[in-house]
């Protein structure tokens, strides 16, 4: 039933006159890609931090978990969703002990239903993130086995932990990585520009609609 | 030099003044006007309400009328987009026309940008003691991509100062049928560019385009009677000395 | 779906008479722009990204056949069940489907202007499928049954005291608010439980990426994530011309079309998904449905001199630029497609007979052509409707046979200056016995919409033919006004 609709329309406009497109014009010149690691850190932060989030710089892991908890006292979390890839090596469990915080990670999550349980009941989604991109203070998160989407989704604060190393300038160099290799698309990639927000009554803007109000980047600059 | 005038119909029928301003700044910048008496109109109120096939019959017309002329020189930026633009479309199916459309649309030219980038003139001796302003008429503006020419013959004007029109480049609402086929939303459109004008403190509205001048004079003339609306071309006519009265 | 575009006029009338739709309408013409040119100029050379963006649509319709096989032969390879749809019946019938097969008691869906043209809302509710919009704009279009104002802000003109009202009715508030941030942040609370316990969503799709079967979606609230991340079962509906080829394409469009549509540089969210979840993921859908709809586009695209509609990548950024929108706001359009957008888009999908008023109502000043990031030519696609339109009832009624006469009348006196100048000694009289002080200040007949607001100038006593004639003056290369008369 579906390929004799999908014939009868392909085959209409593939019966169409056809009309050679124009060669592209060159491809338009990223400024961004002349920036050093240090300039891309700083526009990453400008950019970011322009759509309300924060960026820190830990010096190493242990400084890392000690911002965490700073935030977390900030921000009076009781219970945290953390996950990642080994979250660059940070130890979450001693830091939720160490603060009285509840933290789940995807040892304690059976399935879809206690992870969105756990999700939804979150004060803030601990992540890893695959790329930083400085033309816009963008992370990028491949979703995975160990990176559920709703982590950073669904809590009412994302904070994601990222290797200095993941730091490049445009898209496409987080896009040519995951996209290269035909077999290893993952199911989602996603983008992530500050928290979620919208000026949709009066045209008053606001964060924090249906996703993150607060967006917190934390680099680990070394190891 | 001889320049062939197209003075669109709105101009022949309505203001006459403006086709004899253009003629006189021409002679007076020693080029020689020639006016070809059988030019009627270019068709555009038909091709654009729709009429293709009687479209055709004004465009052939037209470019018979104006057969090899080498420069064409029109006070309106639409008949000039119709010709140079639209032409060629709309007599895709007689080659022979379309090859005629396509080669007169090369030699057609608005006046302020024959005057600025034929001639070579920015000046033509005008002075004026006063504010004036200057509406960005859509098909010069966006259409034919003229904005600097008239910009450099007003600001040659001396004593003239030059204010910025609040949403200059905004549409007046004419759009030919438009204001009678949708009154309500041609005033509102109308309305706007006369708040705008009337915001400049200018005391003259500076345009190079019969049908917005029909328009924005018209509303001016019903709601402030005081304003003024004048095609650049009679402006600088007007207020150039030297000009022998044609 | 809200199909009014029989009423253009009057509700063209009644939303000029609308403060508050006025008051945003004046925002939206002056400020949008603005921000648009800020973002467009935050690239190093904003006119080169345009032209490259162009040209990436130009050659997505032009290979749309091969394109759209090789989009569905890699999603399909990723496990996305690809489904086509001829018209908006059958795209209904399979989403209603797909609920009904695994007992769907609600579903919660992302913005999507396909979904709104085909009215898939209205056909799901009344078989028992509940839907929830859940961006905010369409939460309030949705509740209150009405079209969308504009095509990123739907419910932008909408005043708090009705929204309060309405969310009062729904259960979205217990106290009645007019701080658009508390209304907002209700109805987060309310969709929250809806996502939560949410079995299937429906998405629309921004960009179909052929090479690697992938579905884009930009989004600046987080809804569309919600709706791909939480339920086992995930429809995205696309119409056939969303594809673009490749990867790299798709990054660039997306630069041009947040730029293009809210000023960001990037919107907040932009989600790439190949094929469902892989098992070993926990959440993200079990199930991806693809839905291609055609409903009238392969019309289109074998209709050449319209062709171009299908580059549209609908970034609103022509109803922005347009000065009757700025007028009149979306509702007058009557359907789910506004501006000019919707000026060249619904004739095709409604029937050019049945939209004259959209393709009439344009002054063809070009500002929509010169904004768009897609390179359409909206005024030549008008002037081709109108042509069409004539072509199609000149013969039908009375009023249109005389209108069609009269055009040929005046076609003739254009193509000879005798009749020309006869005729303009015939009318003057008549004509100018109307005026008072050198002035018409209204007309009996014809053209009465003039003088709604306007005078118009007598006809002065010599045309300028009979200016120059008097003049007398040496013309000697004046000699083909013989050959032509
Ligand atoms: S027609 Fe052009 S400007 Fe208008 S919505 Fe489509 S892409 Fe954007």
């Amino acid at each position: 039933m579906s390929s004799q609709v999908r014939n009868e329309i392909l085959s209409k406009i593939k019966s169409a006159q056809r009309n050679d497109p124009l060669p592209r014009p060159q491809l338009p010149f990223l400024s961004e890609r002349a920036l050093d690691r240090e300039q891309m850190l700083e526009r990453f932060t400008a950019e970011l931090t322009s759509q309300t989030g924060t960026v820190y710089r830990a010096k190493d892991r242990k400084d890392a978990e000690r911002v965490l908890s700073e935030i977390a006292a900030a921000e009076g979390f009781k219970q945290v969703i953390a996950v990642g890839k080994n979250l660059q090596g940070i130890d979450i469990k001693s830091f939720g002990n160490s603060n009285g915080i509840t933290v789940r990670t995807l040892a304690d999550l059976k399935d879809r239903e206690a992870l969105r349980k756990a999700a939804f009941a979150a004060d803030a989604g601990i992540t890893s993130a695959d790329f930083a991109i400085a033309e816009t203070g963008t992370l990028g998160i491949i979703f995975s086995k160990d990176q559920p989407r709703l982590a950073s989704i669904a809590p009412p604060v994302h904070i994601a932990i990222v290797s200095i190393e993941k730091l490049y300038p445009v898209y496409e160099d987080a896009v040519k990585q995951v996209f290269g290799n035909v077999n290893e698309i993952p199911s989602q990639f996603a983008f992530i520009t500050g928290p979620s927000a919208t000026a949709d009554i009066q045209a008053i803007s606001f964060k924090g609609m249906h996703g993150p109000t607060k967006v917190i980047v934390i680099f680990i600059m070394g190891q | 030099m001889k320049v062939s005038l197209f003075i669109p119909c709105t101009v022949d029928l309505m203001m006459p003044e403006i086709g004899v301003a253009v003629y006189r700044i021409l002679s007076h910048l020693d080029t020689r006007p020639v006016y070809h008496s059988g030019q009627t109109c270019c068709g555009q109120p038909l091709y654009n309400a729709g009429y293709r096939d009687q479209a055709k019959r004004a465009a052939r017309h037209f470019i018979k009328v104006f057969g090899d002329d080498e420069y064409i020189v029109s006070p309106s930026g639409s008949c000039v987009s119709t010709v140079k633009q639209h032409y060629a479309e709309l007599l895709a199916d007689e080659p022979s026309w379309c090859d005629r459309a396509r080669n007169i649309s090369k030699r057609m030219y608005e006046l302020s940008q024959f005057i600025v980038d034929v001639l070579g003139i920015t000046d033509v001796g005008a002075s004026f003691e006063g504010k004036v302003t200057y509406h960005e008429s859509c098909h010069i503006f966006r259409a034919l991509g003229i904005s600097e020419q008239p910009r450099k013959l007003i600001a040659s004007v001396r004593g003239a100062e030059l204010v910025e029109l609040g949403n200059a480049t905004a549409c007046c609402g004419f759009g030919g049928e438009f204001s009678t086929g949708f009154p309500e939303i041609s005033e509102a459109m109308v309305k706007a560019k006369a708040v705008n004008f009337i915001n400049t403190g200018a005391d003259v509205l500076l345009l190079n385009e019969p049908g917005c001048l029909l328009n924005i004079s018209g509303y001016l003339h019903r709601n402030h009677p005081q304003k003024r609306s004048m095609h650049l071309a009679t402006f600088l006519a007007e207020n150039t000395r030297e000009f022998s009265h044609a | 779906m809200h199909n009014r575009v029989d009423k253009f006029k009057e509700t063209a009338r009644a939303e000029m008479k609308n403060e508050l739709s006025q008051a945003f309408l004046l925002m939206l013409s002056l400020g949008a722009p603005i921000m648009r040119q800020i973002g467009m100029s935050s690239f190093p050379d904003p006119a080169a990204a345009e032209a490259y963006g162009r040209a990436i649509r130009t050659e997505s319709i032009e290979r749309l056949p091969e394109l759209l096989e090789e989009f569905k032969k890699n999603a399909q390879a990723k496990g996305a069940k690809v489904i086509w749809a001829r018209d908006s019946a059958e795209a209904k019938a399979s989403v209603l489907d797909i609920a009904k097969k695994r007992g769907i008691n609600y579903i919660t869906k992302g913005k999507s202007m396909v979904t709104e043209e085909i009215g898939l809302n209205e056909h799901l509710i009344s078989n028992g499928v509940d839907v929830f919009e859940t961006d905010l704009g369409e939460v309030i279009t949705q509740m209150l049954s009405r079209a969308p104002f504009h095509i990123v802000g739907p419910a932008l003109n909408v005043p708090p005291e009705e929204i309060s009202a309405v969310f009062l009715k729904r259960g979205v508030i217990k106290q009645p608010t007019v701080n658009p941030v508390e209304l907002g942040k209700a109805v987060r609370e309310y969709m929250r439980e809806k996502f939560r316990y949410l079995d299937m969503g429906i998405v629309g799709v921004n960009m179909a990426v052929a090479e690697t079967g992938t579905i884009i979606n930009v989004e600046n609230e987080g809804n569309i994530r919600m709706n791909k991340s939480s339920p086992r079962t995930l429809v995205a509906i696309m119409s056939i011309e969303k594809v673009v080829p490749t990867m790299a394409d798709a990054l660039h469009m997306v630069r041009i079309l947040s730029r293009n549509c809210t000023g960001q540089k990037l919107t907040g969210y932009v989600s790439m998904d190949t094929g469902p979840k892989k098992s070993d993921e926990m959440d993200g859908p079990e199930e991806l449905f693809i839905i291609i709809v055609d409903n009238g586009r392969s019309e289109i695209y074998r209709d050449i001199k319209v062709r171009e509609i299908l580059k549209c990548i609908r970034c609103g950024a022509c109803l922005n630029a347009c000065p009757i929108y700025a007028k009149i706001g979306g509702y007058p359009y009557g359907f789910s497609y506004s501006g000019p957008m919707g000026q060249i888009l619904n004739p095709m999908l409604l029937g050019i007979e049945h939209t004259s008023d959209l393709f009439r109502a344009c002054t063809l000043c070009g500002a929509c052509k010169k904004i768009c990031p897609a390179g359409i030519d909206h005024p030549s696609i008008i002037l081709e409707y109108r042509a069409r339109q004539i072509k199609d009832r000149k013969h039908q009624t009375l009023s249109a046979r005389f209108e069609n006469n009269l055009a040929t009348c005046s076609s003739l006196a254009m193509s000879s200056s005798m009749l020309w100048n006869l005729a303009v000694k015939t009318v003057r009289p008549l004509f100018n016995s109307l005026a008072e002080d050198g002035y018409i200040r209204d007309m009996p007949f014809g053209a009465k919409g003039w003088f709604s607001c306007r005078n118009l100038r007598a006809m002065p006593d010599k045309t300028f033919h009979e200016i120059w004639k008097k003049l007398n003056l040496p013309n000697p290369d004046d000699v083909r006004k013989k050959e032509t008369l």
